[in-house]
């Protein structure tokens, strides 16, 4: 589904991912930790080339995403991103921010988008917040909107960039909820988070990522419980 | 009204100002005319020059710096030197090129438009780049093209925090706009100085000139306050 072989990415004269190889196969929740600098938010971004790509190939359902040639927008649609800080459209109500791009980027009816928009709405437990601008909203609502937006797109792979790292603790549950939903519905997920209980009950596997390296990737028991590496060892003993 | 200017008038000459009310409401028509000219100059300048504008900051954002150069040294010639000077080169070297013979109407239009659109580009720059990052970045990863991204997430939210700049702009082409009577375009100003040329007296006619700017850039003030807590509440 996703296939990594030896991305680096630079900014400036930092190297931020000195060699990533990783497969992802369908179906699964890849749970990616590691301290804050490790390179796992960058790694992330480089999934869906929101951030170019220094070096390396990055291939979504075998096309390799760092061909010039590539109509970048095209695989985009089928990977959905949800950010740290939500990024919905202020101007755009709850419904407009969802239907948005399912009428310029996919070019649907009016009518279909909106039905399909409340359908996605309700999933995600806002089916009365449909009218309301995003200001109106909790931490905890605004990121299930944007994960509805993204599941507009009907993507097959979503990427979740530290998606409950913004909010207050209590909404954090909620968020993770709705998570948990789309994992057990089988969506292909890579999730960058710090939120090992999450990482321990829903990842099919953890990836440790530290100065931009994958240090150790392992079944969520096996690498919690009996880490490898010394560096993984270290961080854990500090979250756990 | 005219009953009322002449009690002031009176009333001014009881304590030994002679103020000639009779110019004033002679010269009111001409003035109401010019008034409507300075209204239409600024108001097209202003137009002009935000379409101009956009593609001008559009071209000076290019991440190419060959593509950026023209653009930005566009900005520097009209910011950098005087209107007036502009507005005698566009008057007197461009325009005649175009017309003949030159009407001055046209050539304050061009001057205030090209030169209202080196500061709208610079308003439109500064409010496209204040808004965050994170906007563009959603918008791309739901596959949205970059035209896609400027036109539905960026504008719409970069002109309500341009509505203030772009507000002061207008009022400053407004009052600039009064340079066209140096070359005799029947602006507000134009009105003033033909009173004075046939009065010889200067109070009066330039007075109410001052009074009538006063009274337009003052009510635009307030309208656009208006306009910019009307955006601010939605």
């Amino acid at each position: 589904m996703i296939s990594v072989k030896n991305l680096k990415k630079s900014f400036g004269d930092v190297e931020v991912l000195k060699d990533i190889s990783v497969e992802i196969d369908p179906k699964e929740v890849v749970v990616v930790i590691g301290p804050s600098g490790s390179g796992k938010s960058t790694f992330l971004r480089c999934l869906n080339r929101i951030e170019s790509i220094t070096d390396g190939h990055v291939l979504i359902e075998g096309v390799d995403i760092t061909d010039k040639k590539v109509n970048i927008n095209e695989i985009r649609t089928e990977v959905g991103m949800v950010f740290q800080q939500f990024n919905l459209f202020p101007h755009k109500t709850v419904l407009d921010n969802i239907t948005l791009p399912m009428i310029t980027v996919r070019k649907w009816k009016k009518a279909d988008a909106e039905a399909k928009a409340h359908a996605l709405l309700k999933k995600v437990g806002l089916s009365e917040k449909a009218k309301v601008y995003p200001d109106s909203l909790s931490g905890g609502q605004k990121q299930r909107v944007a994960i509805a937006r993204a599941l507009g797109m009907e993507p097959k792979i979503m990427l979740f960039d530290e998606p409950t790292s913004a909010l207050d603790p209590e909404m954090v549950g909620e968020v993770l909820e709705v998570m948990k939903q789309l994992a057990k519905e089988g969506m292909t997920m890579v999730v960058v988070t710090h939120e090992m209980g999450f990482a321990r009950e829903v990842g099919d596997r953890v990836v440790f990522m530290d100065e931009g390296y994958i240090v150790e990737e392992n079944e969520p028991n096996q690498l919690f419980n009996n880490p490898q590496n010394e560096r993984t060892k270290a961080f854990l003993s500090k979250v756990l | 009204m005219i009953d009322f200017l002449m009690f002031i008038q009176e009333r001014l000459a009881d304590i030994g100002i002679d103020f000639r009310m009779k110019i004033v409401i002679e010269y009111f028509p001409f003035f109401m005319q010019g008034m409507l000219k300075t209204i239409g100059m600024s108001l097209a300048g202003v137009l002009i020059g935000c379409i101009l504008g956009l593609f001008i900051a559009l071209g000076k954002m290019s991440p190419l710096f060959i593509l950026r150069l023209p653009f930005v040294w566009y900005i520097n010639f009209f910011r950098g030197t005087p209107l007036l000077v502009q507005l005698f080169l566009i008057h007197f070297a461009v325009m005649p090129l175009i017309m003949s013979p030159v009407n001055p109407i046209a050539s304050v239009i061009v001057t205030l438009s090209l030169n209202s659109a080196a500061y709208v580009a610079e308003i439109f720059r500064a409010g496209i780049q204040s808004i965050d990052k994170g906007q563009a970045e959603a918008a791309h990863s739901l596959g949205m093209n970059k035209l896609q991204v400027m036109w539905y997430i960026i504008l719409p939210q970069a002109f309500k925090r341009m509505i203030p700049p772009l507000g002061n702009e207008f009022i400053v082409l407004l009052k600039d706009s009064s340079l066209g009577a140096i070359i005799a375009a029947p602006e507000l100003l134009y009105w003033g100085r033909a009173a004075t040329g046939q009065y010889y007296r200067v109070w009066e006619p330039y007075l109410t000139v001052a009074l009538i700017y006063f009274i337009l850039t003052l009510s635009l003030t307030y309208l656009l306050n208006y306009l910019e807590r009307r955006l601010a509440t939605k």
